[in-house]
């Protein structure tokens, strides 16, 4: 039968959709059918709909380095990545099992420091990342919950094992890219997603409202919780202002707000109104120039007061960044065991560490095979990918892990699953990552999916967006939609 | 409602409405020229007026030496160092729209995103160059989207009195300053049968005005044309209508108050309602159509400096609290997004994992 996927080429990758000999996995076998079945001009015409569409609407994001303020849309690919419910389960409970280990971990560290006191972890790691916040020792949060939205990266190795490649813990983005995928894809496959158990995600935006709220000063009964962007020129913006309107919460800049008497307040047309809650999505330095960067133009003098005195939350909280430190990553697996006596039910991508001298030496001998990242970088900048480098860049990089062997960490170079991607008129194997957003609240809940990033570049195994990256919707597929949790209304 | 948005939503209100008004003065007064015929005729006579009306007349003269159709047409258009050219005002009126996304209609939204889109893209540039009055018809017609939509989605709240009151101010502000043009011409009627006053026919087509002032006298005297633009209620683009509606805006926002409790911004508003809608035409010449535009203008800029005061700069003191500014912050400007304002740097540093 002819089919859009008739010459697609696996190759010796492990494929999302299609197995070593060429044959569909079984959780594939209904989108193979609708999708195979278009001619390239009709799958085209749909892919050219969705982007206009985007556009259109404004689903963007700000190219920096351009004073024009040029817009960009997010590339976006129509085929979704499946993901079988079984399979799910597992993924759900290695995350729920790590943030709770991570929060514990920040507890600990901004409290008694009972896990470096225990020789678990060597204090000189931890205590040096570059975002470890010693101001925040001993201060006391809500709940003891510090990263209350999490982005965790997840990748498939060649057997189609799942890593743990990082924890985003600080600014997680992309959640309403999430949403506004699953949107286009109403539009462009209706009947696909009417006839399959594909588990919802469109309760996001009141999930993460519970989570805020649960974070308000417990006198408060019905909290004022805000969005805090940088500005409409931030990349994410328009993520910002997604979730606020998601939320049915108001979206403000650091200038609409006013610190007095330690607690903080919006301006309004009718006088001062309180705040309780703030989703910031500015980073720690610049968020108060009072007690971090001086000059800060974002921020809000006195906020930080405010929230030492719990008059206000801040999600995620400060100094969070301590535990998505890429040296700090490797210390995970040990964290799960000390703070939850269990083993990692996903494990950690193995990392050398260029503080262990041992280590360093194996990196600077290896890095034409491995990859080695700057720990505090993210977006996929400061990356040396060995194999694909020139001989220019791993002696800088040998220059820099030498001056500071405590920045830098090394991996072996992973062979990302791959998925077919439509280019031009035809579909070829492009290499992915998942992107699931954790919100830990009363409880630590997971949404069904997240994010698929795909390194649009063939060959690439980098999925940033800011590196030519670009996105899929995400589907957990129940095995039977009569046994679909309750969030989905039953068929009638 | 945070103060940012009330002034934002408010100049976005106003800056599409500045597109509109340039884009219909720019269309009219090409009218005007091929009535007028080009031969014989100073050029510059034409376009001088329309730069003074816009107020951007310093702005002109550091770019171009002298004023010639072309040039003019090319700043008030499409130069992007032009803070109020049309480009610049539909850039501004969306880039106020995207700062309160979340509280303006999907539609309200997708119509100045659709509006900037095309302004920007090569189409929108290569029709004005080949038919310019098609593109300027073209962002009238957004513009009176723009309003349709934002009528019949916008819950009669705050949002809405703030996007009256942009829209109805700027309106105010331009149909003075289109009136004041014609200041210096002549009142009479030209003296040969046959002959019209062009130049005030045009500026009735210039404020879309033309048929509804045919119904409302017939001939076009001078006289009934002011008093058309300025003085009647039933016009809704007249200056007087347009101050009825930011009353009733303001009214709406504020409550109306007595004596002391009454809020600025009502008090300056009403009175120059009063003071329009009693006035006889010929009153307003005694004291000159130029000297009584010349106050208006005024009047109009403190109405919107009380807003401005009123509702955003405003800090309504809680008893208890302590209103001193801490020491050594940076002075952060308030309220809406302007054409000419700086893009922080640190605003993209940001890091969003």
């Amino acid at each position: 039968m002819s089919s859009l996927f008739n010459d697609y080429q696996p190759a010796s990758f492990f494929d999302e959709v299609f197995t070593a000999n060429n044959a569909g996995r079984p959780h594939y076998k209904a989108l193979l059918g609708s999708i195979g079945s278009l001619s390239p001009t009709d799958y085209s015409a749909l892919q050219q709909m969705v982007d206009a569409a985007f556009l259109r609407q404004g689903v963007t994001f700000t190219v920096y380095g351009d004073n024009k303020g040029t817009e960009r849309i997010f590339p976006f690919d129509l085929m979704p990545r499946v993901i079988p419910q079984r399979e799910w389960e597992t993924v759900e409970a290695g995350l729920v099992q790590r943030i709770t280990a991570l929060n514990l971990f920040l507890n600990d560290i901004y409290h008694d420091q009972k896990i470096i006191a225990d020789r678990v972890v060597p204090a000189e790691l931890v205590l040096s990342a570059s975002h470890y916040r010693p101001e925040f020792k001993g201060v006391k949060v809500p709940h003891g919950i510090y990263i209350h939205i999490c982005g965790t990266d997840l990748v498939r190795d060649d057997k189609g094992d799942y890593y743990v490649l990082e924890d985003n813990g600080r600014c997680p983005s992309g959640a309403s890219y999430m949403l506004e995928n699953r949107n286009a894809m109403k539009r462009a496959f209706p009947g696909m997603l009417h006839s399959l158990p594909v588990r919802p995600v469109d309760e996001y935006g009141e999930m993460l409202r519970n989570t805020l709220a649960h974070l308000a000063p417990a006198s408060v009964v019905d909290p004022v919780i805000v969005v805090l962007t940088p500005g409409i020129y931030n990349s994410a913006y328009f993520e910002h202002c997604y979730l606020a309107k998601e939320m049915g919460v108001p979206i403000v800049e650091g200038r609409d707000l006013i610190v007095r008497n330690d607690r903080v307040f919006m301006r309004t047309t009718k006088g001062l109104e309180q705040v309780h809650v703030i989703y910031r999505r500015i980073d720690d330095d610049f968020l108060d120039p009072l007690v971090f960067r001086k000059d800060s133009l974002l921020g809000v003098p006195g906020i930080v007061n405010a929230y030492r005195k719990g008059n206000v939350a801040l999600a995620n909280s400060i100094g969070t960044g301590v535990a998505d430190d890429k040296a700090v990553y490797a210390l995970v697996p040990k964290m799960i065991k000390y703070y939850l006596d269990q083993d990692p039910i996903l494990p950690n991508v193995p990392t050398h560490l260029g503080i262990e001298p041992k280590e360093c030496d194996y990196i600077l001998n290896n890095l034409d095979k491995l990859v080695v990242k700057a720990v505090n970088e993210s977006g996929g900048y400061g990356m040396l990918m060995g194999p694909t480098s020139t001989k220019e860049e791993r002696s800088e990089f040998e220059k820099r892990i030498r001056a500071t062997p405590r920045n830098y960490i090394a991996q072996p170079v992973l062979q990302l699953s791959r998925h077919p991607v439509f280019v031009d008129d035809h579909f070829e194997g492009r290499h992915i990552d998942l992107r699931p957003y954790v919100l830990s609240g009363d409880r630590v809940s997971v949404v069904p999916g997240g994010l698929t990033r795909v390194a649009l570049k063939k060959g690439s195994l980098v999925v940033n967006s800011s590196q030519g990256g670009g996105s899929k919707d995400t589907w957990v597929l129940w095995e039977d939609r009569l046994d679909m949790p309750a969030e989905t209304p039953t068929a009638s | 409602m945070l103060s940012r948005v009330a002034d934002s939503i408010y100049w976005m209100a106003r800056y599409v409405e500045r597109a509109e008004n340039f884009s219909r003065l720019l269309l009219s007064t090409q009218d005007l020229m091929l009535d007028a015929g080009i031969a014989g005729v100073e050029e510059s006579q034409f376009w001088q007026p329309i730069l003074a009306t816009t107020g951007d007349d310093e702005a002109y003269y550091k770019l171009y030496s002298e004023v010639t159709g072309e040039d003019v047409t090319d700043f008030l258009a499409l130069r992007a160092d032009n803070p109020n050219s049309i480009l610049n005002c539909i850039r501004a009126a969306r880039e106020n729209a995207r700062t309160v996304r979340d509280q303006i209609s999907n539609d309200i939204w997708e119509c100045l995103n659709g509006l900037r889109l095309f302004a920007e893209s090569d189409e929108g540039h290569g029709l004005h160059r080949t038919q310019s009055a098609a593109f300027y018809e073209r962002v009238l017609s957004r513009s009176y989207e723009f309003q349709g939509i934002a009528d019949s989605t916008t819950p009669r709240g705050e949002i809405w009195h703030f996007l009256r009151l942009g829209t109805c101010l700027e309106r105010a502000d331009k149909m003075s300053r289109l009136l004041d043009t014609c200041s210096t011409l002549s009142l009479e009627m030209p003296p040969h049968p046959e002959a019209r006053p062009l130049r005030w026919v045009a500026l009735l087509r210039s404020c879309s005005a033309r048929h509804s002032f045919q119904v409302y006298n017939g001939k076009p005297d001078p006289k009934k044309i002011i008093e058309f633009l300025l003085l009647d209620e039933t016009l809704p683009r007249s200056v007087a209508s347009c101050i009825s509606e930011v009353h009733s805006a303001l009214v709406a926002l504020c409550g109306t108050g007595v004596g002391d409790q009454m809020s600025d911004p009502v008090r300056h508003a009403g009175r120059l309602h009063a003071d329009l809608v009693y006035a006889t035409v010929d009153e307003v010449l005694d004291v000159g159509l130029h000297e009584f535009i010349d106050d208006l203008q005024g009047r109009l800029n403190q109405i919107g400096d009380s807003i401005f005061k009123t509702f955003v700069l405003n800090i309504a003191e809680l008893p208890d609290l302590d209103v001193t500014e801490p020491e050594d912050t940076p002075a952060i400007p308030l309220g809406a997004h302007h054409a000419e304002d700086f893009n922080n740097a640190q605003v993209q540093q940001q890091q969003q994992q």
